[in-house]
This record gives structure tokens, C-alpha cells and sequence, in this order.
């Protein structure tokens, strides 16, 4: 069955047999070629060139087009990779539809593997199939979805604040939605950040600034999405907002006059007061941002006595013990206490090995490096030194892992302020114990570095060095269908060809809800998403490919198989027609896989620019030319 | 063995991420294959139905090699689809006497250029060896 | 092009590699023109190079052809390969670059990247692209995915017996061409100028009289790794013989005080451990031991790809070995001192070795942009916290491993940073513009 050239003409197939001067025709007949093709049902037109791609080749393509000889082409030349896009811009610009075009690789998979008789009979073939499926091409348009000029960004960390700012500077209006009635994240637990050593609060308060003062962006603080449906270019999303209480109002009362844009150290920057009562906001959002953030490992009780021994905490109140500007002096000074030596202990609750570690709660371990906690825990080790040079400090580590510009100048920077280091396995991990002679605390460890000879340190202080771990996403997973990897971080379609993407079309992924990330690198990560938000959505439309399923009303049954069997969540739904169920495809979630071509047992659904129909017509021109041969 | 084996036509379906720029690698290499394979290019072999294959072989295709991008599949889920669909195609196979290695599923990257011509060259003798589609069946 | 011809984009992307094709393309994809500017012959920069990567280790070739043959063929996007930037400034608030187009001797109008010229030509020479382990042409294709498909000759080795000439089907050979300037102007530029390895390493670290043919570099193990490789198989160059024990020397200049890189290379660690794991599959007899001073598997699934290799049976040995001569077979005899292990200096034979070595910028600015580098030598960054991709000069972003060392992953996230922020600037402009 023939279909019709925009359902009014039957097929009139150009072939057009290229030379390349030589590279073909030195072991092709290409005149044999030619006249077989002309022999072919629905061939009006035969011809060669020299070179089918050079201008006049090409010419001869839009004349024949132009003269209404035409109406299918198939051009037989090299790999379809080279010039598969030249071919159908000439169609183009002839005026018909550039998907009446098929391709025949007689080159690369030809002339350039077979000599001898072979070659001219296999290329034959080849043309054959192309002008099999020529006969079955049907006029393809580019689906064209509306698309809201409108962003939303989950999380209002750095991350989220970056990818805002960079979306509203495109021209799209932005929501920002944050679940405290904070903005600035995990960054604001910090002091100083590095590699510069920009105090946090500094780093915060100017994006901040920047965020609060456009007029683009709306900030919703003590907000999370509640309803989410829809597709690229038309999320449909409810923000539920619900009035602060408990700690946040007590948060919330440390910031003068309830000034947004007011920087309160180890909470964040203050955006409003947040709603007096909840509320519900509906937004139409053409594109989607992730910024939902990390948490810190929590140690169970225990964990190198955390929980159990007061001298021993976590790096992130360490930091905020020394961020307080009146610890000053020739020792650090906590809980009334000298500290004369203190130990920081590197991987906890990160590099987890299944054997070796106790699982957390919800049975999973830590297996990632959680990237950023070396070079903190040095920072923190260096500025120690510095502020206190009594306080002598040691770092009991696995590996040292500054891999960053300027990172490793604290490595380097620790060493030479006397910092002294001891490594340790993970199976022979440092055990703290209570007491010890002149000191609150002992660490032993089996130091590697001296051939796994126990220290024993007397320490007044421990610190962890606690990693980074995914934020409880559950309810938001679940809502939006978000993949998520065995490390328990949101997933990217692909780290390098897609790396801020996520399956679904129009979602991205921004800072450390991936993968543990530093300010700088989420901050990338956020710019790298708004750019690719951007591009779909500042032209107002999104343009997907053609090639996706495609449902024939009049043959489908109903049996809701290529549903069942469709990867991409309600791409293919089933719809009530007066006559009764029919599959329908939205071609804005369909990925064009056709899995569900294969499952529909009645034919009834195709890939368009694929069908299974074309194939059968290649196949059985392939067969009919290759058993000629061999007869 | 039949002496115009080679003429039975081997199907190559090969994935126009992957094994189709695959099989143009051989041909910038300018490395020699049997010439009774035919490339057909597909966003994914997954879209073929079972009676595609089985059709293949009444038509008179001695063997279909699947070339497809493995794990690396940029469909989510359709490299586990292909997989379960071509253990049902086997069963259909064994049951109309055909030799399952008429059928092969690979993967082929692009610049496979070897595992290719290795996947070529084995589809080619078993073709050699098993003749005309079908024969299995009535030689049993 | 025309001498002295004057050509007007939106963003002008330096590099086309990995970086400075994401760069381009999410530019191009946001509706804006950008010429990309390239020095060598082909895009696709080191990536395209590379045998598989890690921590998917999927092959780079097939990862990398996909982003270049989006940016040849984006309406947005025009390609200059083997052009020189000679200079830019900001002129009359533009970016005005001039840009010499070197000669290919082929003409790129008329060259159908047939290869007939390449057969024919008599002349063999160590092919760089295959690690110096093959011979090419003096008239040439880079290798067979790169974009131009153009040949190019090799004026150096090239002895004018014009076979090329008489054998080209479209009468492309021109000798005669001449290196042309022309003006690239551009609202933003982004630098994507990407890195090379050290190459002074061995003889200054050492002293060594020679480090012989069974040292390698680790971009010269990826092409012996890579499927399209120049032996199709992990054979040392030295005799071509199997090697039954192959050792990594990691930090080979980075990190290292006495050479002045005092810096982490970043990507050593992750591209030792990927080559071991690839050797482990092509050999599966082999030793293969990596000598290191920290493992640094940190970016996503690093870690859990590092434990993999552990688990293979790949030896990690915390040392830094002087390479202290060759045994009469001509394997390679290390001494070190294991930091672990104890009891002074050992001595072990290796059938090959890989150097680690450091990455240095491939773009020194001086005297031709006025852009900083920092002391580390890669482009300097003044906000390295929320504007990492600004450079010290107005309108003008960098990206990739010009900015430091810098795995894929994390280059291509930058490159989109990048974009971004030229696409801020120059959305800014236009809004001024119009005001």
C-alpha cells in the first residue's frame, strides 16, 4: 500500500546515485545502479552525479522537484551522517516536506568494504530498500508545544538562588520555592567558604540582594510544591504555604524590623515573614528546576562516641564554635574548656563500606565521597592553627582529597603550620575512648604512614567530619516521578551528554541534590540548568522532533498494551471515544523508543518516520534483490 | 554446507546512535565484510515486534543480527525491553525449527570496529552452515 | 575568506573541545550566532582522543561525535578549524578578534574527504593522533571521525611530488594557499582553551638518560586502549610485545613543589583507575599496579568506581617511584618507597609505565587577550564562588580545563555556566540597547 504525498499525491520517487567521484563508482556500476532503480515501481526519475552533494547535484534534486517529477527522493551517497542534512535542506528549499527524503549509505557500507561484482549488487539492494520506504514516507511536521515563559525552582540554597537569578536574567518569570523561611541553604552554616575564603554570609546576602530585587522572581518561602502535573512547557504546579512556627518564628524574630535581604549567621537570609496563614499558589510553569540541596550525616549514637561524649562534634559546630568572634586566644576555648590538642576525623558517614559500616536507619549506606569535607575539614585545620597555635591539631584521614584549584595550597598550607597527619583504613578505623593522661579524650589509631604502628592521642576535642548526604526527597520523588541513583541522589539522564537533565523533558537538576557538590560547583551546575531551561523556553514554543508513536484511531482496539508497555510516565493514555476506549500519545512525553509499536498486537500504532510498514517494504526489497543474486 | 550460503541475506538492524556510525567506522577503515549484510538504521530494535523477525525469516533472511547500543541505550528501559523480547522470539523460533543463532542480539559501538566484523563473520557462518532459512527444520 | 574580511557573531567560543562545544551549543540552542574558533584541524579537542570514560565507561568517541556533529550542523553555530586567534580586544564594546586562517593546502570548498590523496601519498609520519605509534600521511584526515572531514598537508614532511594532486577527484590540492587574517567581532567570547600534558616532565624530575619506549604518557595509553587504537590491542611499543605487568606513576608533576605544579591535576586518579580496569579486561594476566600519593575519587560514583577496581585485583601502592633505568628485556625498573609498607627503598620491574602527568593550560592570554592568568597559570577567576566562569576582562567567560583542571563531567557543567553567563551578558546589552 502506497500512501499519498500529503494525502494527495501518489509517490513519484526521484533516485539519485552518487560517484563521489570515484570513492563509489570504482567499485560500483553506478550506470547498473541507475537502471535498475529506474525499473523500480514508483520511480519517475534516475540519475548520477559526480557529486550528489555539490551544487549542482543538489540542483538537480530541486529542478526535478520544482518541475513536479518528483515527490520522494532517495539519494544514494556516502555515510547519511555526512549529508543526510544537506539532502533535506534541498528539499527544503524546493519547497516539500524534508522528511519525504531516504538515504542509501553506498559508501561507507558499500564501495568502501565490498569490491568486486558484490558491491553493485549490494548497493542495488540498498537503493531498492531506500525506494521501498520512499513509497511509505509520509509528510512529517515538528511538534510544536506552547511553552510558559515562567520557571520554578525548587530550593532556595545557592543552587536555586543561581539558577533563578540566571533564569530571570533571560527574560522568564521565576518562582522560588523554599521549604524555610530562609534563603541561603546549607551555606549558611558556613564561615568562611574556599578557596578565596568570601565570608558565607557575604556570598549569600549579595545573591540574595540580587534575587529579592528582580522583579521577575517570586520568592515563596515556607513553601512545597503539593500538586505537580502537565509536561515541558506547561507544568501544572501548586505551592502550598504554610505559616512558620516553632523554631522557624524564633528565627524568624532574630532579623531587625523582619528586613528581607538581612543575613542572620547559621540560619540564612531572610525573605519575609512568610504567610500568616496557609495558602495555596497554582502556577503554569514552563520549566522545572531541582535545587532541593543535601543534608549532613547525622553520626548515630556512638559513632566515634559521638552522642555520647560531649568533647566530641561535628564539623559544622566546629565551625560555628570559631566563627563566634570572641574566641580568640593562644588555645581554643570550648565549654570553658582548653582544648591543648584536637583530632579531626575525615570520612564519617562518607566512602561507607558494606561489611564495615553500620547501614543508617533506612538500611542504606554512604558508599560516595562526599567531595567537599576534605578540603573544609583543612580549612578549618589551617585557620585552627593560625588563631590558635597552642592548640596543636591532628587529621586522621583515608585519603586527602583537595582536588580543586587552590585547594590543595591547604593541604600544603596545614603541613607547614604543623598540622600533623595520620592515616587509617576503613576496617581499622580510630577508636575514641573517655579519659586519658592530660586530656578528656584518647584516640588510638593504626597509623598507615608508619607502618600501621597504634597511636595513641590524647585529645580534649574530636571532630567529625561528617558527609554529605541526599535530602529526605520521598514525597517530591514520588510526586514528580524523579529517578533517583543507588547513591540515593537525584539522577541525571546521563553525566556527560546530559548532565543536568533529567528524563523528562523541561526538569533539571542544579547543586548537590545530584551529587555533593562546593558552592562554585553548584553554582555551575545551577547555571548550566537555567541556560538549557532558557533555550526551550525563550522562543515561547518548544520544538520536539516528529519521530514519535502514533496512534491509528480506526485500528486501535483498545487493549491499552502499548500503555502498559510504554516507558515514559502518560505518554500514551487512554481516551473514551464514542465508540469506546483508544490509545492517544501526548508527543510531548513520548521519547519515540517504540516499545510500544512492538506490544500492539493489531498494528495500530507507529512511529512516525519509522514504521514497521516501511521496514517490511525495505525488507522485502532487500530479500527480492539479495536472492536474485544467489540465484 | 550449501555453496551460495553466502547469498542468504544477513539483516543487520543497528541503532542510528551507536552501531549504524558503527558499522561506517568499518567503512572509513576500509575493512572488508561478507557483502550479503544489509545495515538497516532504527532509533531502537525494540520497536520490532516478534512477527517482524519471524516474517524476516519466511522471507528468506538467513540471519538477523541486532545491533543495538547495550546499556548505554539513551531510551530508559528499552535495552531490558529488547533483551526480554528477544528470549520470547527464541522460544517462537525453536518452535517453528529454526536455529536461534539465525538471530543475535550485540552491542556495537561507534567505533566497534572489530567486534563488528567478528559479529558479521560469525552470522556469516552460521548462515553458511545452517542454509536457507527453515531448512534446519526439515534437515531434523 | 578574504583577507582582512570582517565576520559578526554573538559570542565567540576559543576551543572546540568538549567544553567549547557545550559552551557553543547551549549559546546557539538559547538563539544566538557563535562562531567557533579552533586551532587544529578537526573539533572534538582531547575527548574525541580518548579510548572510554570513566565512571560510566562508555566509549568517548561515541559521547563526543553526537556534540560535535550537533555543533556542525546547528544553524546557529559556523566552525573555523585551523585558526589562530592573533589577538583580541574590546573595541567600541565589541569583542574584536583577528583570527588567522592557516593553510591546509587543500581546498575545504572542493575536498569531499574521499581520502584518495591519503592513499597515494608516499610519504609516511609518526601519527601524533595515534600517540606516535603509527605512521599517517603527509596529506591526511586526522583520523576517520573527525569533523571537517577535510584533508590537510603536513608542509614539513610533504616532498611536492603531487600524487595528491593527481589522484584528487575534485582538484582540491592547493599548494599555493597562504595563511589568511581575518575579523571575528562578538558581543561575549568564551575561553574553552582547554590543557596539554606536561611534556618536560621526565628528563627535569629525573635526569634520567632517557626514559625509553616502555614509558608512556596517559594520553598515549588511551590510544592503546582506544578500539580504533594503533595496534587494536594493548601491546608496549617498545617490542611490541605483551606486557605482563604494567605500573601507573600517578602525580608525575602535579603536586609536586620541585616542577613548579604544586596543583592536583584532578582527573589522574579517576583516568589510572579506568586504564587498569580496561588493561584488566584486554589482559586479563597482567599486574597492574598504581602508584599514588592520595586517591582522589570524588566526583559521583568515583568512589564506588574505585572500590571496583580494588575489587579486580588492581595494586594500589602509596609511593611516588623514580623511574631508575631499564633491565636488559627492556621493561622498566622502578624504585620507591613504599609510605605504608616501611623498611627503606624497593625495587620492581614493570613490563610498562603509564606517567600521570600533569595538566598545563594549553592558552597563555599574554600579549594577545587582555585576561589574566593566575599563578597556577590557568585563566584567573575573580569570583570564583558565584560567577566562576568570569574572567578579569569585560564580556569574556571561560570554561573547561582553561580555568584549571577539570574532569568531563565537571567541564561540560561549567560549560553551561558559561553559556549562561554570556547569555546574561549579552541579554543585558540587548535590553540596554533597546532601552
Amino acid at each position: 500500500m502506497s500512501k499519498l504525498n500529503n494525502g494527495q499525491e501518489p509517490p513519484k520517487i526521484g533516485v539519485y546515485v552518487c560517484h563521489c567521484g570515484g570513492n563509489i563508482s570504482d567499485h560500483v556500476d553506478v550506470a547498473s545502479v541507475v537502471e535498475q532503480a529506474g525499473g523500480l515501481a514508483n520511480v519517475t526519475v534516475a540519475r548520477d552525479n559526480s557529486f550528489m552533494c555539490s551544487d549542482p547535484g543538489q540542483e538537480l534534486i530541486i529542478e526535478d522537484i520544482t518541475s513536479g517529477k518528483v515527490n520522494r527522493i532517495v539519494v544514494a551517497s556516502c555515510a547519511p551522517a555526512l549529508h543526510e542534512t544537506t539532502f533535506r535542506g534541498a528539499i527544503a528549499l524546493a519547497g516539500m516536506n524534508p522528511y519525504l527524503y531516504e538515504h542509501a549509505n553506498i559508501r561507507e557500507q558499500v564501495s568502501w568494504v565490498h569490491h568486486g561484482p558484490g558491491a553493485t549488487g549490494k548497493a542495488t539492494a540498498l537503493v531498492a530498500a531506500a525506494v521501498g520506504k520512499a513509497g511509505e514516507l509520509e509528510a512529517l511536521e515538528p511538534i510544536r508545544v506552547e511553552a510558559e515563559a515562567h520557571a520554578t525552582v525548587l530550593g532556595g540554597g545557592v543552587a536555586g538562588m543561581s539558577a533563578a537569578r540566571d533564569l530571570a536574567a533571560q527574560g522568564l518569570r521565576v518562582a522560588l520555592v523554599e521549604k524555610s523561611p530562609f534563603l541561603g541553604g546549607q551555606v549558611a552554616q558556613l564561615d568562611k567558604t574556599f578557596p578565596s575564603g568570601e565570608a558565607a554570609g557575604e556570598v549569600l546576602s549579595a545573591l540574595a540582594a540580587q534575587v529579592l530585587a528582580d522583579q521577575r522572581i517570586t520568592v515563596y518561602t515556607c513553601a512545597e510544591l503539593s500538586e505537580y502535573s502537565g509536561y515541558v512547557g506547561s507544568f501544572k504546579i501548586k505551592i502550598r504555604r504554610t505559616a512558620p512556627s516553632g523554631a522557624d518564628l524564633e528565627r524568624l524574630a532574630l532579623v531587625k524590623d523582619a528586613q528581607p535581604g538581612t543575613f542572620v549567621p547559621c540560619v540564612g537570609v531572610a525573605a519575609g515573614p512568610g504567610p500568616g496563614e496557609a495558602e495555596e499558589v497554582a502556577l503554569v510553569s514552563g520549566a522545572i528546576v531541582l535545587a532541593t540541596g543535601f543534608e549532613h550525616y547525622t553520626p548515630p549514637m556512638g559513632e566515634y562516641g559521638y552522642g555520647q561524649m560531649p568533647e566530641v562534634i561535628t564539623l559544622p559546630e566546629l565551625i560555628r564554635l570559631m566563627a563566634d568572634e570572641s574566641a580568640t586566644g593562644e588555645q581554643l576555648v570550648v565549654n570553658g574548656k582548653t582544648i591543648n590538642n584536637l583530632a579531626l576525623i575525615h570520612c564519617v558517614g562518607s566512602r561507607q563500606i558494606p561489611g564495615v559500616h553500620q547501614p543508617g536507619p533506612d538500611g542504606k549506606l554512604n558508599q560516595h565521597c562526599s567531595r567537599v569535607c576534605c578540603t573544609a575539614t583543612l580549612q578549618a585545620a589551617c585557620e585552627l592553627r593560625e588563631k590558635f597555635p597552642e592548640t596543636n591539631v591532628f587529621e586522621l584521614y583515608r585519603d586527602i582529597r583537595t582536588y580543586g584549584r587552590g585547594h590543595e595550597d591547604y593541604y600544603l598550607n596545614a603541613g607547614r603550620s604543623g598540622v600533623i597527619f595520620a592515616r587509617f583504613t576503613p576496617e581499622a578505623p580510630p577508636v575514641v575512648t573517655q579519659g586519658g593522661e592530660d586530656s578528656a579524650l584518647t584516640v588510638t589509631v593504626p597509623d598507615k604512614l608508619l607502618a600501621g604502628q597504634e597511636l595513641a592521642i590524647g585529645v580534649d576535642l574530636v571532630v567529625l567530619a561528617v558527609g554529605m548526604e541526599p535530602r529526605d526527597n520521598q514525597a517530591l520523588v514520588e510526586k514528580m516521578k524523579l529517578p533517583v541513583g543507588a547513591d540515593r541522589f537525584l539522577l541525571e539522564v546521563h553525566p556527560k551528554l546530559r548532565p543536568v537533565e533529567l528524563p523528562a523533558a523541561g526538569i533539571y537538576l542544579a547543586g548537590a541534590c545530584q551529587a555533593p557538590m562546593d558552592t562554585a560547583e553548584a553554582a555551575n551546575a545551577a547555571g548550566a540548568a537555567a541556560a538549557k531551561a532558557g533555550a526551550i523556553l525563550s522562543a515561547g514554543f518548544v520544538e520536539l522532533d516528529p519521530f514519535v508513536a502514533e496512534v491509528d484511531e480506526s485500528k486501535c482496539v483498545g487493549s491499552g498494551a502499548c500503555v502498559q508497555a510504554c516507558l515514559a510516565d502518560e505518554a500514551i493514555e487512554m481516551v473514551d471515544t464514542p465508540a469506546s476506549k483508544r490509545a492517544r500519545v501526548n508527543p510531548a512525553l513520548c521519547m519515540g523508543c517504540g516499545v510500544c509499536v512492538a506490544a500492539c498486537e493489531q498494528g495500530a500504532i507507529e512511529l512516525s518516520g519509522w514504521t514497521l510498514g516501511q521496514y517490511e517494504a525495505m525488507v522485502d526489497a532487500i530479500v527480492a534483490q539479495a536472492l536474485r543474486q544467489g540465484a | 554446507m550449501d555453496a551460495c550460503a553466502g547469498k542468504y541475506p544477513i539483516l543487520i538492524l543497528a541503532t542510528e546512535d551507536c552501531s549504524y556510525p558503527g558499522a561506517n567506522s568499518v567503512g572509513q577503515a576500509h575493512q572488508n565484510y561478507p557483502d550479503n549484510t544489509y545495515i538497516i538504521r532504527t532509533p531502537t530494535p525494540a520497536l520490532f515486534p516478534e512477527k517482524f523477525y519471524l516474517d524476516c525469516f519466511a522471507k528468506g533472511v538467513g540471519g538477523i543480527i541486532i545491533m543495538s547500543c547495550g546499556v548505554e541505550c539513551p531510551y530508559e528501559g528499552a535495552y531490558p525491553a529488547l533483551a526480554k523480547r528477544v528470549n520470547g522470539i527464541y522460544a517462537l523460533m525453536k518452535k517453528q525449527g529454526l536455529d536461534i543463532r539465525r538471530l543475535r542480539p550485540t552491542a556495537i559501538c561507534t567505533v566497534c570496529n572489530r567486534a563488528f566484523i567478528k559479529e558479521v563473520n560469525l552470522m556469516n557462518q552460521v548462515v553458511a552452515e545452517l542454509g536457507a532459512p527453515g531448512s534446519e527444520a526439515r534437515a531434523a | 575568506m578574504p583577507n582582512g574580511d570582517t565576520q559578526k557573531f554573538d559570542s565567540l567560543v576559543l576551543g572546540g573541545g568538549i567544553a567549547g562545544l557545550a559552551a557553543a551549543l547551549d549559546l546557539a540552542d538559547a538563539g544566538y550566532r557563535v562562531a567557533v574558533v579552533e586551532q587544529g584541524a578537526t573539533i572534538g579537542g582531547k575527548m574525541i582522543r580518548l579510548s572510554k570514560v570513566f565512571p560510566t565507561l562508555d566509549c568517548a568517541s561515541c559521547i563526543t561525535t553526537s556534540k560535535m556533529a550537533a555543533a556542525a550542523h546547528h544553524p546557529n553555530i559556523t566552525l573555523f578549524t585551523m585558526c589562530r586567534l592573533e589577538e583580541a580586544q574590546r573595541v567600541d564594546g565589541q569583542v574584536r578578534a583577528r583570527v588567522a586562517q592557516m593553510p591546509r593546502y587543500v581546498d575545504p570548498a572542493k575536498c569531499i574527504g574521499c581520502r584518495q590523496c591519503e592513499y597515494e601519498c608516499p610519504v609516511m609520519v609518526p601519527d601524533q593522533e595515534q600517540g606516535g605509534f603509527t605512521a599517517r600521511k603527509a596529506i591526511y584526515i586526522p583520523f576517520s571521525n573527525a569533523i571537517p572531514q577535510l584533508a590537510l598537508i603536513d608542509r614539513e614532511h610533504c616532498m611536492m611530488c603531487g600524487k595528491c594532486s593527481q589522484v584528487c577527484p575534485t582538484g582540491a590540492v592547493d599548494q599555493l594557499q597562504v595563511e589568511q587574517e581575518f575579523v571575528i567581532e562578538a558581543d561575549t567570547m568564551v575561553l574553552a582553551t582547554g590543557f596539554e600534558l606536561m611534556t618536560d616532565f621526565p628528563a627535569r624530575a629525573y635526569g634520567n638518560p632517557g626514559l625509553g619506549d616502555n614509558v608512556i604518557s596517559s594520553l598515549q595509553m588511551e590510544r592503546l586502549l582506544a578500539p580504533h587504537g594503533p595496534y587494536m590491542r594493548a601491546l608496549r611499543p617498545g617490542d611490541g610485545k605483551e606486557p605482563e605487568s604494567i605500573a601507573f606513576i600517578q602525580c608525575a608533576g602535579s603536586r609536586d613543589l620541585q616542577l613548579g605544579k604544586p596543583y592536583c591535576s584532578r582527573v589522574c586518579c579517576m583516568y589510572a583507575i579506568k586504564q587498569a580496569m580496561l588493561l584488566s579486561g584486554a589482559l586479563p594476566l597482567a599486574d597492574l599496579t598504581i602508584y599514588y600519593m592520595d586517591i582522589r575519587a570524588f566526583g559521583k560514583n568515583y568512589e564506588q568506581f574505585y572500590n571496583n577496581a580494588k575489587a579486580m585485583g588492581v595494586e594500589f601502592v602509596k609511593a611516588k617511584p623514580i623511574i631508575a633505568g631499564n633491565n636488559q628485556g627492556g621493561s622498566v625498573v622502578l624504585r620507591y618507597e613504599d609510605q605504608e609498607g616501611g623498611s627503606g627503598a624497593k625495587t620492581r620491574e614493570h613490563d610498562l609505565v603509564v606517567l600521570s602527568l600533569a595538566m598545563l593550560p594549553a592558552f597563555a592570554p599574554e600579549e594577545i587577550v587582555p585576561v589574566s592568568s593566575a599563578t597556577d597559570g590557568f585563566l584567573k577567576v575573580p569570583q570564583p564562588k558565584l560567577a566562576p566562569t568570569l574572567t578579569d576582562m569585560e564580556g569574556v567567560f571561560t570554561c573547561g580545563a582553561a580555568a584549571g583542571p577539570k574532569d568531563i563531567v565537571d567541564s561540560i557543567a561549567e560549560a553551561g555556566a558559561a553559556a549562561m553567563g554570556a547569555a546574561k551578558y549579552l541579554a543585558a546589552r540587548r535590553g540596554g540597547q533597546a532601552a
